[in-house]
């Protein structure tokens, strides 16, 4: 069986920067692949190569082994590949709920009128817990909720393929077990997922395997544990110093 | 509130307007609705693409402008009667918008703005430069009345139901889009163009439908007003001041939503009579007074104002003159 998602030197260049630089990698179903890295690193980039939302400049992204290069995001969500924004787009004049609803009216399985994918909405909402806000504007919303309400909207295409930009940046740790949870339930589902997170033991928690970026290239994929270990992960993500504090600590 | 009572005013409504002619209104009041009638199309036709989907073109007139000339040069020319000569407007109209929205329905915000304003000003120079069939600067007159004429001519009592039938039309449409799967992908491409792709809506159909449907009312709207006018002139057919006063009254009632625009286009239609008739020398600058303080009071128009108001249980102008000492 093919691969959930396959990216083959993936190459995207913004003038003569490489926001994302020869990528290749495959995700299995219900694997979730954890991505790091610094700012800049290219990850939200990858999404949107792999959303469409950016078209690449040289290699090609499959899903379930079709080659989805260069098709509109559209043309791709409705493939139930579906993403969250790192920065969240709201549709601000819509209802929580409609906001939701969205999803439910263009997404795989298309309700039939505006009326019922309303009515349909309401499953997503509960599994972010935010069900009690479904009549709320989204510009009322605290940042969690914020941040609950994209990952709905996600949920509302029904991914085969989910892409989390940083549903957890901003949350208090008492808010982050409930989405690593949610997570877990939809791997456990045969969601594959690809997460892109600052918050290292949340992503450690979540990632069967773990790929590091590094000015838009691969600098290190693998298991996470071995991933965290490597020297040139802890330099570019942490800093030279702290590689070299790290190195001494281990020498003794 | 119940769902049957502002259907039951609209019918009520409709029924006084249709008995008005012929036992209230005098012919000048006919006139007059007549092109209230007039500006609720024109000014729905921009809300499809301005208000509900976002995109504020400034060049709307250029379906009107199109619209009247397929019906005046189409009753010139053939001497077809002006039944025949609607669809073929809506037909222009909506290839027309369907032929600029591809290119130009990439552009975004200010640039799409420019590009719609360049087009219509374009085509007005166009209609001049073709003076064989269009009859360039000096205009060109529809054969309405005498022997070359091919029906009776509808006076103002004929105009004053061409354009309430097609405000009744144009309302019915918006009505029907507010509520569809179509509207919700308009709103959310207004509001977020990569979201509403990411949620599965194919965006440059959903934007290139609405300019359709907006080129489409506004042309049959430019196809009665040339024939009513019955000599028609590029730079009245393509006049910017025809767009601004659509959108205008389109925000100022309240774009995306399904009665701002009929409020923004009767109540401004109104006032600008009212003062024309009072305020003989200063009435444009007192009008145009009148619009930036209304902006500047209601920015989001005048039905948003209200429903917010209604949501909040509080009144967003108070808030706001609290808060900045208006």
């Amino acid at each position: 069986m093919s691969p959930v998602l396959e990216t083959r030197g993936l190459t995207r260049r913004f003038g003569g920067v490489a926001a994302v630089s020869d990528l290749s990698f495959s995700l299995e179903e219900g694997s979730v692949l954890g991505v790091i890295g610094p700012n800049g690193a290219g990850k939200s980039t990858l999404i949107n190569l792999i959303t469409g939302h950016v078209k690449p400049s040289e290699g090609s992204v499959l899903v379930d082994g079709q080659d989805v290069t260069g098709e509109r995001p559209w043309t791709i969500a409705r493939s139930r590949v579906a993403r969250t924004f790192q920065v969240v787009k709201p549709f601000r004049d819509l209802s929580v709920r409609e906001n939701v609803a969205i999803g439910g009216m263009f997404g795989p399985e298309r309700a039939s009128s505006a009326r019922k994918a309303i009515a349909q909405a309401d499953d997503a909402l509960e599994r972010v817990d935010l069900l009690e806000k479904a009549d709320a504007s989204p510009g009322d919303l605290s940042v969690a909720d914020a941040r609950r309400l994209e990952l709905a909207k996600a949920l509302s295409m029904q991914p085969r393929l989910l892409l989390l930009d940083e549903v957890m940046a901003g949350l208090r740790p008492g808010e982050i077990q409930p989405a690593l949870d949610l997570i877990a339930s939809l791997k456990e589902e045969g969601v594959t997922i690809l997460v892109v997170e600052h918050v290292m033991k949340a992503i450690m928690a979540v990632s069967d395997s773990l790929l590091v970026m590094h000015e838009g290239a691969e600098l290190a994929r693998g298991d996470p544990e071995t991933v965290m270990r490597d020297e040139r992960v802890i330099e570019a993500y942490l800093g030279q110093r702290y590689a070299e504090r790290a190195r001494k600590d281990r020498e003794g | 509130m119940r769902a049957w009572l502002p259907w039951a005013a609209a019918a009520l409504g409709l029924v006084l307007l249709a008995l008005g002619p012929t036992y209230v209104l005098y012919d000048a009041e006919q006139r007059t609705l007549g092109s209230v009638f007039m500006f609720v199309v024109l000014a729905q036709g921009w809300n499809l693409i301005g208000g509900f989907a976002g995109y504020p073109s400034f060049g709307n007139v250029v379906f009107f402008g199109l619209g009247g000339y397929t019906t005046a040069v189409l009753m010139v020319k053939t001497g077809a009667s002006f039944f025949v000569t609607v669809p073929a407007a809506a037909a222009v109209g909506l290839g027309f918008a369907v032929l600029m929205g591809i290119p130009i329905l990439r552009l975004r915000g200010h640039y799409f703005a420019i590009a719609t304003l360049g087009v219509a000003e374009g085509m007005r120079e166009g209609v001049i430069n073709l003076p064989g069939l269009t009859g360039g600067n000096k205009g060109t007159t529809i054969p309405a009345v005498g022997e070359k004429a091919t029906a009776s001519y509808p006076g103002n009592t004929g105009f004053y139901f061409y354009f309430l039938i097609l405000a009744v039309i144009a309302m019915l449409v918006v009505w029907g889009v507010a509520r569809s799967r179509f509207g919700y992908a308009l709103r959310a491409i207004s509001q977020d163009e990569d979201a509403a792709a990411a949620a599965g809506i194919n965006t440059t159909r959903a934007k290139i439908a609405a300019f359709a449907l907006a080129g489409l009312l506004t042309s049959v709207a430019g196809a009665i007003y040339a024939y009513q006018q019955v000599t028609i002139y590029p730079d009245r057919l393509f006049s910017v001041d025809i767009t601004v006063l659509m959108v205008v009254m389109a925000v100022l009632g309240g774009a995306g939503t399904v009665i701002g625009p009929m409020i923004g286009a009767v109540s401004l239609q109104y006032l600008s009579e009212w003062l024309r008739d009072n305020l003989t020398d200063y009435h444009t600058f007192v009008f145009g007074a009148i619009i930036v303080a209304a902006v500047l009071i209601l920015p989001m128009g005048v039905v948003n104002f209200a429903l917010d108001a209604w949501k909040r249980r509080r009144i967003a102008l108070f808030q706001a003159v609290r808060a900045y000492r208006l």
